[in-house]
């Protein structure tokens, strides 16, 4: 197993009003520092599930409001996508093969689990700006 | 399934007149919108299909879209932001209805001091999250398996979460609401103008009106006060697996007087190993499509993900003593019990973020169960309540998982303990692509109703497709409960313009299209 996995074990427990524990077999560390009170220190179940929400620009910025729940760490996107494209590609924003028409299709037909996103969530500016920052951020 | 005769020329005069007072650009009415707004899990979507969607961005303009609708006698379907999967996600049971699209309005107001925020319906779990972590708020959320869906929707209906705060609808506190006739209402003590305390006091004067707009079609909220979480001095807990099936009910049993008596305060929720596994793997991958998953099968997948039969995750919140404490007793509690494993968990304030739902980070990732057969997956729920025994649970795993699998589906289950009650929520699994299957999923639902209808169970929450099926099971004095619904909407939306057939709620003039 795979320490995403062992993570995501633990996080299953969460899983649809479900919690997930942290596999034995996984022994990830969770990063906690020594408890101040002492006492035996352990992971927490599904411990590190936060993801990285920052940006560095605008558009980036729409990214993370707007896809990163899925499509950074622990994203449901993320997650599906590890088990259908090569290892690294999972992430779209490491992605060196999206085309912004694409991406754009995507959003607004659905792709596999992906639902459809309205524009009322997503404008059709905002998409843009999203697939122009998609189609460079893996490129770079 | 609730399609009916629509006065088109009517939608289209009263979808102009809302572009003219919202803005042409949020009036959604493109086939591609059309689409976008039918639920995304169904057999047939077109069979809840709206004619478009509007999003106003201020109270003002929700009340001008429901002056114009009942100008027009058109139909609305609130969303907040459309997320609900397994229940319909933004589709109106009524096939041809307007989507009254919330999602725009995105305003949030803290209190810090006091634990509380306000937010507009646009606001999702992961909005409230990044502007508490911009603002370095010590508050913590409390979130559902869905982060990506709206804090008020999920609230108003019924959602449920992880930590003590997880039965949102017991901290919701004073909503602002646009009735069906356009005028606008504060509930509790925002009925007085000014008042410091709407989102302090929950009952207000005279009576309440809060718990009247969960899961209904009486108003539509456009602010709703929620009660925060103050970030504790630690949580502690211990994730507990254990080995049979048979073990659920010793376990629920040992859980059950330690919630009554609020040593537990949040919902621990016990799931089975598919609960966890379909989010970790592939069904392909352990056995041929179509065969069943035989007890080989499945500890095999266990033995892989080191999960048990079933598995729960219990916490605790607050200073470290009191913590400590109550460690010791729920260990006290499973002493002599044949658990499988039972780890201790703990995160006190200073550690790292602790980084989990356990203690208010949203996800999304329990949405890739959709994704168990491998192609265009999806859900719905089946959520009886029962009393909190380990008996009737025990019963209740052994007459739905033998439903499963005389349909041929994959035994999905989760119990999740309250004080008084547990709440049973399976999730029916299945594979878009696969049409035997997708014909078995109605017939399905209807047989695990009729299942826990004999048992006078009912589900806390359902599908588009099976509202009236569900209201119709609450039958005392032959659906009082019902005639008083239809005298309260009748009373409030005359025109039946909000959510016909929410939760079997049907106004006069829509009546003959219940199911």
């Amino acid at each position: 197993m795979t320490l995403f996995q062992a993570r995501n074990a633990r996080l299953a427990l969460f899983a649809a009003a479900a919690m997930l524990g942290l596999s034995a077999c996984g022994g990830a560390g969770t990063g906690n520092a020594p408890s101040p009170a002492g006492g035996k220190q352990q992971a927490n179940a599904g411990a590190n599930a936060m993801q990285d929400r920052s940006y560095k620009s605008d558009a980036e910025k729409l990214f993370v409001e707007k896809c990163a729940m899925c499509h950074r760490d622990f994203g449901m996107g993320t997650v599906v996508l590890a088990r259908r494209v090569e290892k690294g590609q999972e992430w779209l924003e490491k992605r060196t093969d999206l085309q912004a028409d694409f991406i754009k299709t995507a959003a607004r037909a659905g792709i596999g689990n992906m639902p459809r996103i309205t524009r009322s969530d997503v404008s059709d500016a905002q998409l843009d700006a999203i697939a122009a920052y998609l189609e460079k951020a893996g490129r770079k | 399934m609730n399609s009916t005769a629509i006065d088109t020329a009517g939608i289209a005069r009263a979808l102009r007149a809302m572009g003219s007072a919202i803005g042409a650009q949020y009036v959604f009415t493109t086939e591609e919108d059309r689409i976008a707004y039918s639920d995304h899990y169904s057999a047939d979507e077109t069979s809840h299909q709206p004619l478009g969607a509007v999003a106003p961005a201020t109270v003002e303009e929700v009340q001008a879209i429901i002056r114009i609708a009942n100008e027009h006698k058109v139909p609305l379907w609130t969303i907040s932001r459309g997320k609900n999967f397994g229940y319909g996600g933004s589709a109106p049971v009524v096939k041809g209805s307007i989507v009254l699209d919330l999602s725009r309005m995105k305003k949030i107001e803290v209190d810090a001091e006091n634990g509380t925020v306000l937010v507009e319906p646009g606001v999702s779990f992961f909005d409230l999250f990044d502007f508490i972590q911009e603002h370095k708020l010590p508050l913590w959320l409390s979130v559902p398996g869905n982060s990506w869906g709206s804090v008020a929707g999920n609230a108003l209906d019924r959602g449920v979460g992880y930590t003590t705060y997880g039965d949102h609808a017991a901290r919701i506190c004073g909503l602002e609401v646009v009735l069906p006739d356009g005028d606008l209402v504060r509930t509790g003590m925002g009925a007085m103008s000014g008042s410091p305390n709407w989102q302090l006091y929950k009952p207000g004067y005279g009576p309440s009106w809060d718990t009247m707009f969960c899961q209904s079609n009486f108003g539509v909220v456009t602010k709703l006060g929620l009660w925060l979480m103050p970030e504790p001095e630690s949580v502690l807990g211990f994730d507990i697996d254990v080995d049979k099936p048979e073990d659920l009910g010793w376990l629920i049993d040992t859980l059950a007087p330690l919630r009554r008596q609020g040593i537990i305060q949040q919902s621990p929720s016990i799931g089975n190993w598919l609960r966890a596994a379909a989010t970790l793997t592939l069904r392909d991958e352990w056995v041929e499509p179509g065969k069943p998953l035989t007890e080989s099968v499945i500890t095999a997948i266990r033995k892989k993900f080191n999960i048990g039969w079933w598995g729960v995750a219990v916490r605790w919140y607050g200073p470290l003593e009191i913590n400590e404490a109550t460690s010791r007793v729920v260990e006290k509690a499973f002493a002599g019990k044949p658990v499988m494993a039972m780890r201790p968990t703990r995160w006190v304030k200073g550690d790292a973020p602790e980084g989990s739902p356990a203690t208010g980070v949203p996800v999304t990732y329990p949405l890739a169960n959709a994704n168990w057969f491998g192609g265009r997956g999806g859900h719905v729920s089946y959520s009886p309540v029962l009393p909190v025994n380990g008996a009737l649970a025990l019963d209740q795993y052994r007459r739905t998982s033998a439903l499963y699998a005389e349909y041929g589906m994959d035994y999905h289950p989760s119990f999740a303990i309250g004080e008084r009650h547990m709440t049973n929520v399976n999730q029916l699994l299945f594979n878009r692509d696969d049409p035997d299957m997708m014909k078995r999923v109605d017939s399905f639902m209807r047989a695990l109703v009729k299942d826990a209808t004999a048992k006078r169970y009912a589900e806390y929450r359902t599908h588009i497709d099976y509202m009236d099926l569900i209201a119709d099971t609450f039958d005392f004095n032959n659906h009082a409960l019902r005639r008083l619904n239809e005298r309260v909407k009748d009373a409030l939306d005359p025109n039946g313009i909000l959510s016909p057939g929410k939760s079997g709620i049907w106004p006069a003039n829509r009546r003959e299209k219940r199911s």
